[in-house]
């Protein structure tokens, strides 16, 4: 448990909950005579989100400090991970799936652990031909195909 | 009696060999993601709705609601199997179900009786298979009937009671599930609200007018989520992994597990049946049960075997009691029935009541084919023993990648846009960061798949009352439904107030 991450947290779920309550009362009422209309119930959730999280915020004061231990996480494989997934989701349109499923995973592969390439690019390019060709060829699926 | 014939039906249906096909892919994959360190059987069912819905997709929809949904629950209570396969042979449960069965299951491995332990849980999965089969059939028509009788104020109280009890169990913190449950509900109601047909908090988004898309979430929060978690926390799997050895159970081993085997089945398949108390409480409360009724109570944790057959019946039991409230009530009791129901939801099944009327072949096709899934369990594990205790040693290196690779492929397959992918990603980080810090995902996965019929049946049922918030206390069941889960989030608060501490279900 992480006392700074629940004092973070207990603050931006606050903020959900007001912003759903405020953004609530913009919703046009509802067309027919009911006066039960599609703003009640989000804007009793966010008041409830907001009662909650001020609870959250005392228990978190209330809370003694604990020190964290354990090992830092491991960030920079994570960031680099991280980061070619989102480059893999941006380019998976404009370059195709099997170019971008193949240069993904050959990355993901080195920076869990570094060499092995025949193996990497081996088994990169069976994932990547192999659901390509499956999907597409034999149960007639659509994926992006190649950049032309 | 009509269950009966309904249920030969359903056992045509699980006959035909695209079905068996499903069941046999469904428990095959199951006891992998359950074997495999990373997956548990959420995110593996969560990962496979969209290759389902791929390979149906040549059906009517009939038919496929039905083969998808047997290779889903097939993998889910493979995966209930697989998990305690790692439990027995390297002391780390796959999945949080069968923490239990590592306490006596990997002693056994080091007495050289892995193979003795590990088939005594496969026939125990049978076993809690057929009773979990047994109770589906006799308690499936009278509960749908009684749930067809609910009006709206009815239908709001009782999923508010599943709410309610989901996250009472879940995590350490009441106050952190319910914060999760009610932001859930609160992402339920993105999209066009389908009683008066405004779109609510879509800011002109084209994507967001159907709501956000429930697998996305799931696929993100589970399976994405654990995949970043094992890489930053460097989780490594290493251990010793134990012979197998001989495979056959004894003459010995039978009869000291037939008792155990049998009441850890009914035991599990009566906690299942309740929402929110999921398998792992399930095996955890059978392994208690044992320990007392023994003669030699002192041979838990070292090696009895009836510390392994009671715990894995009793899991699997729950996995087919869970399916009761799912498929009778339309109420997902734990985060892997939510998923279903997902699936099911977007085959256009709404599980429910009328799930028994409107489609009996789902409904009576998937009943069935639990019994030949944990029939092929049985076949398929009694020789693959060894096979799958090699799948243990699959390098994190390739298999984290892959998973990522196929949660982006498999939302693509559905959903055809870079939207749902980034939001994906979004909710992988999300997931990371909660679990972490003890906020229980699967309560919002709940609350996403129930907040619209909540909001439907809550609205349903001021309309007809004008306004007046009473309808839900003046009638006696709404009331009853309502006490029971105030008491379901109050009672632990007490018991933590006095200083007990209070069993906590992990996810499941």
């Amino acid at each position: 448990m992480n006392k700074t991450f629940d004092r973070y947290a207990s603050i931006v779920f606050l903020l959900i909950g007001v912003l759903f309550i405020v953004e609530s009362r913009k919703i046009s009422a509802s067309s027919y005579g009911s006066n039960v209309g599609p703003d009640i119930f989000p804007i009793g959730l966010g008041i409830l989100l907001v009662l909650l999280s001020i609870k959250l915020f005392i228990e978190t004061a209330k809370m003694k400090k604990e020190d964290t231990k354990g090992e830092k996480p491991d960030y920079k494989r994570f960031l680099i991970i991280f980061g070619a997934a989102v480059l893999y989701v941006v380019l998976l349109e404009p370059l195709g799936y099997v170019i971008t499923t193949f240069l993904f995973l050959a990355v993901g592969f080195q920076v869990l652990e570094k060499g092995g390439w025949l193996k990497t690019i081996a088994i990169a390019a069976a994932f990547s031909f192999g659901v390509y060709y499956l999907f597409v060829m034999v149960l007639q699926g659509s994926l992006p195909g190649f950049p032309i | 009696m009509d269950a009966i014939q309904f249920l030969i039906n359903g056992f045509g249906i699980a006959m035909q060999w695209q079905n068996l096909a499903f069941a046999f892919f469904g428990v095959l994959i199951g006891t992998a993601v359950g074997v495999l360190p990373g997956i548990g059987p959420m995110s593996g069912v969560a990962l496979l709705i969209p290759i389902t819905a791929t390979l149906t997709s040549g059906l009517d929809p009939q038919s496929a609601a039905a083969s998808s949904i047997i290779l889903l629950a097939g993998v889910y209570y493979g995966a209930m199997y697989g998990g305690s396969t790692t439990s027995i042979l390297l002391n780390t449960p796959g999945e949080s179900s069968s923490v239990v069965t590592a306490l006596d299951g990997y002693q056994m491995a080091r007495q050289g009786r892995a193979g003795a332990a590990l088939s005594i849980s496969a026939i125990g999965s049978f076993v809690a298979g057929i009773v979990s089969l047994i109770g589906l059939t006799l308690l499936a028509k009278p509960l749908s009937e009684l749930a067809l009788s609910f009006g709206p104020a009815e239908y709001f109280s009782l999923m508010l009671l599943g709410l309610c009890a989901v996250s009472g169990l879940a995590g350490s913190s009441i106050t952190k599930a319910l914060i999760m449950t009610v932001a859930g509900l609160l992402l339920a109601t993105i999209g066009m609200d389908n009683v008066s047909g405004v779109s609510r908090f879509t800011y002109e988004n084209a994507y967001l007018y159907s709501g956000l898309e429930f697998l996305t979430v799931a696929v993100g929060l589970f399976a994405l989520g654990e995949v970043f978690r094992t890489i930053l926390d460097r989780d490594k799997g290493d251990g010793n992994i134990a012979k197998v050895g001989r495979i056959l159970p004894t003459k010995q081993d039978m009869k000291e597990s037939s008792a155990p085997i049998l009441r850890g089945s009914l035991l599990g398949f009566f906690i299942g049946v309740l929402p929110g108390a999921g398998a792992t409480l399930a095996s955890f409360f059978s392994y208690i049960a044992e320990k007392k009724i023994s003669k030699h109570p002192e041979k838990f944790g070292h090696g009895a075997i009836a510390g392994v057959a009671a715990p894995e019946s009793a899991n699997n039991g729950a996995s087919g009691g869970a399916m009761i409230p799912l498929l009778t009530m339309g109420i997902p009791g734990s985060g892997t029935t939510a998923i279903l129901m997902g699936a099911l939801i977007m085959y256009n099944v709404q599980p429910g009541p009328l799930l028994f009327e409107d489609n009996p072949e789902v409904a009576w096709g998937l009943i069935a084919s639990m019994f030949i899934g944990n029939l092929m369990l049985l076949v398929l594990n009694m020789p693959l023993v060894k096979v799958f205790a090699k799948v243990i040693e699959t390098p994190a290196k390739y298999l984290l990648p892959i998973i990522i690779a196929i949660s982006i492929f498999g939302v693509y397959a559905v959903q055809f846009n870079t939207f749902d992918l980034a939001l994906l990603l979004i909710c992988g980080l999300l997931g990371y960061f909660l679990t972490k810090n003890d906020y229980p995902v699967a309560p919002l996965v709940l609350a996403l798949v129930l907040g619209p019929m909540i909001e439907n049946n809550m609205r349903r049922a001021l309309t007809s009352s004008n306004g007046d918030f009473a309808v839900f206390v003046t009638s006696p069941v709404s009331l009853l439904f309502l006490v029971i889960g105030a008491l379901w989030i109050s009672i632990p608060l007490i018991m933590k107030m006095r200083g007990r501490s209070v069993i906590i279900n992990e996810e499941d």
